[in-house]
């Protein structure tokens, strides 16, 4: 359903929050989640913390309002070097602490960077996890940014750059990005450009940081096998000595309605690759619950229309996907498929029809019910692990707010069918789209 | 760091002790010999199940690599009482989902749904994976997205290079060929084929059913009896030991157009629960575990060389890879090459430091308890012990193991199995 576009548009399911799973049936189980405790500190830090006795693991995440849409057209790629960065060290904690705090008590620690936000997460045994807030805190305003490991990760982010160019799903999706955000920040690439990170310097990087890594931007998000009242005591004494800085973060620009873009090349490998792309409601728009049942009724899982049409009774495709991405400042739909190179023309004939027919006739009741029960069904799942919980609080936080995310399936539920239409003829414009097209060049 | 964070989000846990939480695990065998193992998490609000049987591409030949795939596949297009789009649909209506694939050890049908729905859902796995209709059309559908699947493999540089290891490595052991399948056996498969090895997978001494969620053990147990009571068990037990692996101890260069190099060395390793296990997955966690691995640190931290590396040590019921990897540019390729060479060399000459030691354990006990966290992954690995022979107790018996493994032991292991590199490489031109 409605997902979240993270670097090179890996995209993230979002589901839901903590409990309160309200309609048509009663709570869940008995480890139904509790509500979360959300403290906002004096100088702006925002601590939201969940107890989840599941297991003896916490989930602890340090979300951060700064992401590739923060940072200048010069300055592409910052936003993620840093996030590199931050596991290198900070003035008092020597690099190789992920090997010490982390790694060798049994946890893991990672990050990931995307358009809205950047975020760490770390899972620790519970008996850690107090001290996993510690090295959060020092990470988030004491980085060491050494000149020389700066120098070195070059190498690394030039090699992630080129692991993107060889895999053909992620280079679509981002292509995707590119043509339908064309002028806007969102069109840009998070991981920058080969010739940026060459030229990136520590100034450069020490002045994104010291901008955008203040209280007022980050949330510490905490869920596990703690008790919330020992969280907001440990972040207090972490994260409350830093001074605010009173400055604010810039709106995003609304993204201007997308010229359509076409964009065909030539790649290595048998398949060819056809991405259609739409801009759609930001995340807090009053149509992005029928967006996201449309996107839904469409082409998501087996039972959808254009799985149902283009792959099983055409046989025109391989795969095909629908996703829904709302981001803070504007959202997309993309349909993607891989198929033969003969297709080409047959299949996007083909998912065009699917657009127009939804747009003529509407869903029927059967489908919105289903599509209703795979969103329930994918908050449930989501609430599975601490993870999962903290990543749903964190972004709520970060970039909407936590009342609308716990509220957002009921809104999934009073969506009418002849809204999901008016959603197709208002956002699946079969005229006007960007198209992405890779066909395998010819073997040497 | 950022990889894609859908992985970080589902792959990222870690726990010092198991995580059971009040969850409690009972082992059934039905009188017709189908082992039903049942795990009660009554905190859950969904439930999983796994069905597996002893098949997949360890079972498989030159003239069969594939067909335990391809019948898998085919399994979901439809039974004698539902279409597929009518499957779709039913299990869409249970919140949940039902997928069957072919793998190296086994066959699966697996599925979930919110945990009001497990009885509907067990229903309809058992429905998938014994009334399959297999009608030719739908064969004809699925043949032609299996094969697009196999030549999807060959469009991403790492799994193009991985079946090439592969196959250098084992030689004519069965675990050198690809479980997705084989595209000339995929090609003249006939529904024939496919229906004589639903009957030859499909018996009751060969699958094992592991539910895991908010459900009642009693009665998942009798449910289990009225889908799976009747069937017949294998007509015969063959003895389908293997031919023994013959690894190439040589370097293979492949050459496609790519952005990066890809670097595989690969060695045989132990089985599972063969004395060495436990030492072998510390041995890779030593090398490849983390941020913290040797591998990381040497040739990623410090020299820059690749943005992807590590090591694979999968579990297997006979002798299991241990894999280095790593993706770099092409002017680094030699580099990258030797300086993972003398990493892999390192460890049977000089052995390893008690903190490198302490950091893999906590490492590999991290990673079990980091993997078991949804009901799905515990379905999966009750079914999957208890199906290769090592018992659904089989994880924390291991982790015992890995409790007490020594220094010494490590650079054993190293010295036992790290020789003789196979090697694939990845050239882009």
């Amino acid at each position: 359903m409605r997902r979240l576009s993270c670097i090179l548009l890996a995209l993230l399911v979002l589901l839901g929050a903590s409990g309160c799973l309200v309609g048509r049936r009663p709570a869940p189980a008995q480890g139904d989640p509790q509500r979360a405790v959300r403290r906002v500190l004096p100088n702006g830090v925002r601590v939201v913390a969940q107890e989840h006795r599941a297991s003896d693991v916490v989930a602890l995440q340090l979300w951060v309002a700064a992401g590739g849409r923060d940072e200048a057209a010069s300055e592409l790629g910052l936003a993620h070097y840093l996030e590199h960065m931050l596991f290198k060290g900070t003035t008092t904690r020597p690099a190789g602490f992920i090997d010490r705090e982390v790694e060798g008590v049994g946890g893991r620690m990672n990050a990931g960077t995307s358009l809205d936000y950047t975020y760490y997460h770390m899972l620790l045994p519970a008996r850690r996890a107090l001290a996993g807030i510690e090295t959060l805190a020092d990470i988030s305003v004491n980085a060491a940014l050494d000149e020389n490991q700066l120098e070195r990760e070059k190498r690394v982010v030039l090699e992630e750059m080129k692991l993107a160019e060889d895999t053909p799903s992620r280079l679509l999706a981002r292509q995707l990005y590119e043509a339908v955000f064309d002028g806007h920040a969102y069109g840009r690439p998070v991981i920058g450009r080969p010739e940026l990170i060459r030229a990136l310097t520590r100034d450069q990087l020490l002045a994104f940081y010291r901008r955008h890594y203040v209280p007022e931007s980050l949330t510490l998000v905490v869920v596990g096998a703690v008790r919330p009242d020992d969280v907001v005591e440990a972040a207090t004494r972490a994260f409350g000595r830093f001074p605010r800085s009173g400055t604010q973060r810039l709106p995003a620009p609304p993204a201007a309605s997308a010229r359509p873009r076409q964009l065909q090349r030539l790649r290595p490998g048998a398949h060819a690759y056809l991405g259609l792309a739409w801009p759609a409601p930001r995340l807090d728009h009053a149509d992005t619950p029928a967006v996201d049942l449309l996107t839904a009724v469409l082409g998501q899982g087996r039972a959808s229309r254009l799985t149902r049409s283009l792959r099983e009774r055409l046989g025109l495709v391989n795969t095909i996907a629908t996703s829904y991405a709302a981001l803070e400042a504007a959202g997309i739909v993309s349909i993607t498929a891989q198929l033969e190179p003969a297709n080409l023309e047959r299949a996007e004939a083909g998912i065009l029809e699917e657009v127009r027919r939804i747009a003529r006739d509407g869903v029927s009741e059967a489908e919105r019910e289903r599509a209703l029960t795979v969103a329930e069904a994918r908050r449930e799942f989501q609430m599975e692990t601490a993870e999962g919980r903290a990543f749903t609080l964190g972004h709520a936080e970060t970039i909407w707010t936590i009342e609308e995310e716990l509220a957002y399936v009921d809104h999934l539920r009073s969506v009418t069918r002849e809204q999901i239409r008016a959603a197709a003829v208002r956002y699946l414009d079969p005229e006007r789209f960007a198209r992405v097209v890779f066909t395998p060049e010819p073997a040497r | 760091m950022s990889r894609p964070a859908l992985l970080l989000a589902l792959a990222l846990l870690a726990v010092t002790t198991p995580a059971a939480g009040e969850a409690r695990v009972s082992r059934h065998v039905l009188p017709s010999g189908v082992r039903v193992l049942v795990r009660e998490d009554p905190a859950a609000g969904v439930v999983a199940v796994s069905l597996q049987a002893r098949a997949g591409s360890r079972f498989e030949t030159p003239a069969t690599a594939g067909i335990t795939n391809f019948l898998q596949r085919s399994l979901l297009r439809g039974t004698t009482r539902r279409s597929g789009d009518a499957l779709a649909e039913a299990v869409e209506l249970l919140g949940g989902n039902l997928d069957a694939a072919g793998d190296v050890e086994y066959a699966e049908v697996r599925g979930s749904a919110l945990a009001r729905n497990w009885e509907p859902l067990l229903d309809l796995v058992a429905e998938v994976a014994l009334s399959p209709a297999l009608a030719p059309a739908e064969i004809e559908k699925e043949r032609r997205l299996v094969l697009g699947q196999i030549r999807t493999r060959g469009d991403n540089p790492f799994p193009q290079s991985f079946d090439a290891l592969m196959a250098d490595l084992y030689g004519p052991h069965p675990y050198g060929l690809p479980s997705v399948g084989r595209r000339d056996v995929v090609e003249r498969l006939s529904r024939d084929d496919l229906l004589a090895h639903h009957r030859a997978v499909y018996r009751a001494d060969r699958l094992v059913l592991a539910v895991s969620g908010r459900v009642e053990r009693d009665r998942v147990v009798r449910a289990a009896g009225r889908l799976l009571g009747g069937l017949a068990r294998s007509e015969r037990s063959g003895d389908d030991r293997p031919p023994q692996p013959a690894p190439t101890a040589a370097r293979r260069v492949l050459q496609r157009p790519a952005s990066q190099a890809q670097i595989l060395v690969g060695f045989l390793g132990p089985a599972v629960g063969e004395p060495d296990y436990a030492a072998v997955k510390v041995l890779s966690a030593v090398l490849g575990g983390g941020m913290s691995g040797r591998l990381f640190v040497e040739l990623r931290d410090r020299q820059g060389l690749a943005y992807s590396v590590g090591v694979l040590n999968p579990t297997r019921a006979g002798p299991a890879f241990i894999l280095a990897y790593m993706g770099t540019a092409a002017e680094n390729a030699a580099a990258a090459e030797a300086g993972m060479a003398r990493e892999l060399g390192r460890i049977a000459e000089e052995g390893i430091r008690e903190d490198e030691l302490a950091r893999a354990k906590a490492y590999v006990l991290g990673t079990l308890a980091i993997d078991r966290r949804t009901n799905a992954r515990h379905a999966w690995y009750l079914a999957f012990f208890e199906m290769v022979g090592a018992g659904w107790d089989f994880p924390e018996r291991y982790a015992r193991a890995v409790e007490g493994v020594t220094a010494a032991d490590v650079r054993a292991a190293a010295r036992r199995y790290v020789r003789g590199a196979t090697t694939v490489v990845l050239e882009p031109r």
